[in-house]
């Protein structure tokens, strides 16, 4: 059985890759969904890097930037690295307009985001 | 052992014949006479315990009457018409369902009854009581024809005086056992009767102190939202060459979003729009907590204005304000919240609006006589991360300028596809709306987006400030 509804993990170069299931994170119960899920997955292990994948999502809510701001600085603080990808125009354009892409790490697609934590 | 079965009478154990065809309750009758001290021999039909009791004469027989193969009727009527086993009490178990039964075990010679289901401990004193009495051999005699008239049918019943008398202290020992058991239902159900009484007045009770906490809420909601109409500029907004305009429509009785313009001093106007990241409660308290620093009154919490040394007020340059409130809003572990604000400073003399964007969308210009201008700067949301100094920016305005604040509600407004209305959009109703008055366009631009949203509403805060700059 699946033990995650909201996003589904695979482990791909030593990288948790995170797809996000939803179609839209607007909801705040899918909004702690989503955290719990992602807590549960990384525990407390320091160091590790993380991919989260948004092929998936057409709309999210401003709230899931501060959920995504959380992560930045959670993963930082254990000295991983987190990174994002697969980000349409429309939800880019929720980044853009709060400046949060300069922010995050963003790339085009998971290749392109996998690439990258090797360099 | 017993020559005549009146050794009964001494109370010790007995030979009883059982015939019942449930094996379940032929088991728990043969347990409970065992457990009393008799001896116990079963027939599952009325033909098989006949045959048990011709093998060897029973002191008293225990008969059920629906039985396959010879009914209970006919079991004892075969008894009662043998000379050797007439004496033979025969109890019949009966389930009273018509009141003809009783004249069939009559009819058929019974010497009691006992209605179904029955206490054991009540069929054993039944049990104790026939054979305390041995019943004569009245073969003879004795049995008469008696007529019986029951529910209009006639019966011709032969029976005997102590068989009939028997018959009827059963009936009026079953009647009255009946009777107990009646009163005692009579009892648990008033008890039950209680128990619903107090669990519904509980429930009552539950359901007052529910809308007792419900009245609460909503006071404190409306208490909240009274506080967050404190945010919004006062009724109001008199500035020398300055028209201000505004329009603030929360998606949620509790909103995110606030805006406000005031004088700083003599030259300075201080304005800005506020949007704190999801809805409801936390979101509110946030926007509440953030609104006590931005205040032109100087307060220790003010970030805006401070007491200067020869006692004049000190206006705080934007980017100063927006560092001091991203220091302030670091917490620990970050919850998550934040918020993202446009705060603007102009200097009324010389039309300079100083300014800061924590993560704001960018501010339109719209010039007399030109087109659209959006106007921003780089910064993050406000709490979001830690140790940022923000970046002051300075737009010289020429005479007759508009300019327009607002929240991202405004230019992300979802229609019923969830196509957002744009930036676009958004620039080209305020440039229409140039030719009219301040006032008109800000309400413009309101209406486009209330109808961009149709039939849904807006589902995120919408807040518009409009000013124009006349020295």
């Amino acid at each position: 059985m699946d033990p995650f509804r909201r996003i589904q993990p695979e482990k791909k170069d030593n990288v948790h890759v995170v797809l996000f299931k939803d179609k839209k994170i607007l909801d705040d119960t899918v909004l702690d969904e989503i955290k719990t899920e992602i807590n549960r997955l990384l525990g407390s292990t320091p160091g590790q890097d993380v991919l989260l994948d948004f092929s998936h999502v057409e709309f999210m809510s401003s709230a899931m930037l501060g959920l995504l701001g959380q992560l930045h600085r959670k993963v930082g603080a254990a000295k991983g690295r987190l990174k994002m990808c697969s980000i349409r125009p429309e939800i880019f354009q929720v980044f853009k307009l709060t400046n949060l892409d300069k922010l995050f790490s963003i790339h085009a697609d998971a290749p392109a985001a996998l690439a990258k934590f090797k360099a | 052992m017993n020559a005549d079965g009146a050794a009964g009478a001494a109370g010790g154990g007995v030979d009883v014949v059982i015939a019942e065809d449930s094996r379940i309750q032929a088991k728990m009758l043969q347990r409970r006479l065992i457990e009393a001290g008799h001896s116990v021999r079963w027939g599952e039909t009325g033909a098989d315990a006949l045959a048990l009791v011709r093998e060897r004469r029973p002191d008293i027989i225990i008969s059920d009457i629906e039985m396959p193969v010879m009914t209970g009727y006919e079991f004892c009527k075969a008894v009662k018409t043998d000379p050797a086993l007439r004496t033979v009490p025969f109890i019949l178990l009966s389930t009273l369902a018509d009141p003809i039964d009783i004249i069939r075990g009559l009819d058929a010679g019974a010497d009691n009854y006992v209605t179904k289901p029955y206490e054991p401990d009540f069929l054993l004193a039944r049990m104790q009581s026939l054979l305390a009495t041995p019943l004569a051999d009245d073969a003879g005699g004795e049995a008469a024809m008696l007529e019986v008239t029951l529910a209009g049918q006639q019966f011709r019943v032969k029976a005997g005086r102590q068989q009939v008398l028997n018959l009827l202290v059963s009936t009026f020992e079953n009647a009255v056992a009946k009777n107990q058991e009646l009163v005692v239902a009579n009892q648990d159900l008033s008890v039950a009767r209680d128990n619903l009484q107090r669990s519904n007045s509980e429930l009552v009770e539950l359901n007052e102190r529910i809308s007792r906490i419900n009245e609460h809420m909503v006071r404190d909601l409306n208490a909240a939202a009274k506080v967050q109409q404190s945010l919004l500029p006062s009724a109001e907004v008199a500035i020398p060459s300055m028209k201000v305009a505004w329009r603030y429509v929360p998606c949620q009785s509790l909103a995110g979003d606030f805006l406000n313009i005031f004088p700083l001093d003599d030259e300075h106007v201080g304005m800005f729009v506020v949007d704190v990241s999801g809805h409801g409660v936390p979101s509110s308290l946030m926007a509440v907590t953030v609104g006590r620093f931005l205040t032109p009154k100087v307060t220790d919490q003010s970030l805006l204005v401070r007491q200067g040394p020869d006692g004049r007020v000190l206006v705080a340059g934007p980017a100063e304000v927006a560092t001091q409130l991203n220091k302030l809003f670091q917490a620990d572990e970050f919850s998550g919240l934040y918020f993202t604000i446009l705060y603007g400073v102009l200097h009324l003399p010389s039309g300079r609006l100083d300014y800061v964007s924590g993560g704001h969308p960018a501010m339109v210009r719209v010039p007399e006589g030109g087109g659209p201008e959006f106007h921003g700067a780089d910064g993050f949301p406000i709490a979001f991360v830690p140790d940022v100094e923000y970046e002051q920016h300075s737009l010289q305005l020429a005479p007759g300028d508009r300019l327009y604040f607002y929240s991202d509600g405004v230019p992300e407004a979802m229609d019923k596809d969830r196509q957002p209305l744009g930036d676009q959009a958004m620039a080209d109703v305020l440039a229409a709306g140039r030719p009219r008055p301040l006032e008109e366009s800000v309400t413009g631009l309101l209406s486009r987006v209330e109808e961009w949203c149709r039939p849904i509403g807006p589902l995120d805060d919408v807040s518009i400030l409009g000013i124009e700059w006349r020295p």
